[in-house]
């Protein structure tokens, strides 16, 4: 296999965008190849992930995305898988280099929802679950995640508070990163006081809906050390499944998704959770926060909660955790979360993160799920001195 | 019989929902026991399985109410969307569960049943 390498990166801000989903794309494909120092004619393929462009009157995207970047005759595919599109996108458009497919290549997640409201994206997002057993059960994403919450609560005698210190340390995190949606400095009583959506879950344990987009250029070894630019490696790559359904889960305080993801990208890098220096993880709400960092090693289970709320996951603790403010502060575009979080790892192991630098990162992780953890992806990166 | 047995199994599942059973399949080869709409065994990936009725009462494993339901479910004042073990068997299912305003009424390990299934609102559940 080739060595893969990203070489570039750029976003849209998240948030509630007035552009329409194609423009959006552009916007950050266009950042990414110019971050990459390339031109549209390098791109060998375009490998694009969303959810809901139904909602924004657009399916079929990555030849209108490649058309208007003047590069028509180039291949493009969409892949969905929920709010993991991104990360199974990146897996996809990874595998491509490393087969030697392809030198470089574009990889775009994009998402917008905010149009439709809160009690369509609400419906809209059910889908994404077990349908038969959950959506049409009643069961809204919250809610889902509510009885993941309640269960985990139970099980570890954790209580809401334990969930309200993930949400306050990812928006403290998110004051730093101006592209983030809920720039907005929280405490725990806010939380706590925050309005029911699913109990136990508060407004405030969850991520908010979100437009936007994120773009990184893949490429192989050859083509990012001729280019003179920064780039990092993709030094593991995991995917795993979980039964589609919480019910289906012999225990719902974990993601076995995440596990069997996890242990594959470490397997593949040689490494494991101690030498991670930060990580950017899927904290949809709080408590998937604290059930991620788990499931991928960095805490025995059950032990998260007091672990955060000591500090352990803070910018400046053990084991940074969501530096850029997580799907929780920096938003939810959900086609593009799991590539914005590739976007982040590239902006801190290049020296480009600014003032929410992590110092002396060397190795970084991201994870991504889709739905309630149903399929996830786990991606190392190397920092390149 | 069907070339393709298994087409059709939810209307089947919704059939026996409305007895206040719940449909599972046991299979036949390493004797697991899991919901109907399962085609292979996630144990032994056998095919042939005993289709079995179980009674539509479990204890509740874990709920959430929801003040944000839905489209469909808009029209229900509370409800609990609830994970329950059925008594006989190691089997989770989830319902939903009208009427449910606070978690206190819902203390984890409390008895539900299947009484039904209903077009809009799906596995109809009560609170014994």
């Amino acid at each position: 296999m080739n060595k893969v390498c990203v070489l570039g990166a750029g976003s849209t801000n998240y948030g509630k965008l007035k552009e329409d989903i194609i423009e959006i794309a552009l916007t950050a494909s266009v950042e990414a190849i110019k971050s990459a120092g390339i031109s549209p004619k390098d791109i060998g393929a375009g490998y694009i992930s969303n959810v809901f462009g139904i909602a924004d009157k657009q399916v079929h995207m990555a030849p209108v995305i490649m058309s208007n970047l003047g590069i028509s005759h180039v291949p493009g595919l969409t892949i969905e898988s929920a709010c993991g599109s991104g990360s199974v996108m990146f897996r996809e458009a990874y595998a491509n280099v490393a087969a030697g497919f392809y030198d470089c290549l574009l990889a775009v997640g994009v998402e917008k929802v905010t149009h439709t409201g809160t009690a369509q994206s609400t419906t809209l997002f059910s889908y994404c679950s077990d349908f038969f057993y959950e959506g049409g059960n009643g069961a809204s994403f919250p809610g889902l995640f509510a009885s993941i919450a309640r269960y985990y609560m139970t099980k570890y005698k954790a209580d809401e508070e334990d969930l309200a210190y993930v949400a306050v340390k990812n928006h403290e995190n998110g004051l730093l990163n101006p592209k983030a949606h809920m720039r907005k400095r929280i405490t725990i009583q806010d939380v706590i006081n925050s309005p029911v959506v699913a109990s136990p879950l508060k407004l405030l344990d969850c991520c908010p809906f979100s437009d936007g987009a994120s773009a990184v250029i893949l490429c192989n070894e050859e083509f990012a050390k001729k280019s003179n630019r920064p780039y990092i490696e993709v030094i593991g790559s995991g995917r795993g499944g979980s039964p589609a359904s919480v019910q289906g889960r012999e225990d719902i305080s974990t993601i076995p998704s995440t596990v069997i993801a996890a242990k594959q990208a470490y397997k593949m890098a040689g490494i494991t959770p101690e030498d991670v220096d930060f990580a950017e993880v899927h904290d949809c709400f709080t408590i998937a926060e604290i059930i991620d960092v788990e499931d991928l090693g960095f805490f025995p289970k059950g032990k998260a909660a007091k672990e955060i709320r000591e500090g352990a996951t803070s910018r400046k603790g053990r084991i940074p955790i969501n530096p850029s403010g997580g799907l929780k502060s920096k938003g939810h575009p959900i086609g593009a979360t799991g590539i914005g979080q590739v976007a982040e790892v590239y902006d801190q192991l290049t020296g480009q993160a600014g003032e929410r630098t992590i110092n002396n990162a060397k190795i970084a992780l991201t994870h991504n799920f889709g739905a309630t953890g149903a399929s996830a992806a786990v991606h190392l990166f190397k920092k390149v001195e | 019989m069907s070339e393709f047995p298994h087409l059709g199994l939810r209307e089947k599942f919704i059939s026996v929902a409305r007895k206040s059973n719940i449909l599972a399949r046991e299979c036949k080869n390493c004797k697991s026991i899991m919901l109907e709409t399962t085609i292979y065994c996630p144990k032994c990936q056998a095919d042939k399985f005993n289709l079995v009725e179980y009674m539509g009462i479990g204890k509740v494993n874990t709920f959430t109410i929801h003040t944000v339901p839905p489209e469909g479910f808009d029209d229900v004042e509370s409800y609990a969307w609830v994970v329950f073990t059925l008594d006989e068997v190691p089997l989770r299912v989830s319902g939903f569960l009208p009427g449910i305003k606070f978690p206190s009424e819902l203390p984890i390990g409390s008895k539900v049943q299947v009484i039904g299934f209903d077009e809009r609102h799906g596995l109809l559940l009560h609170k014994l």
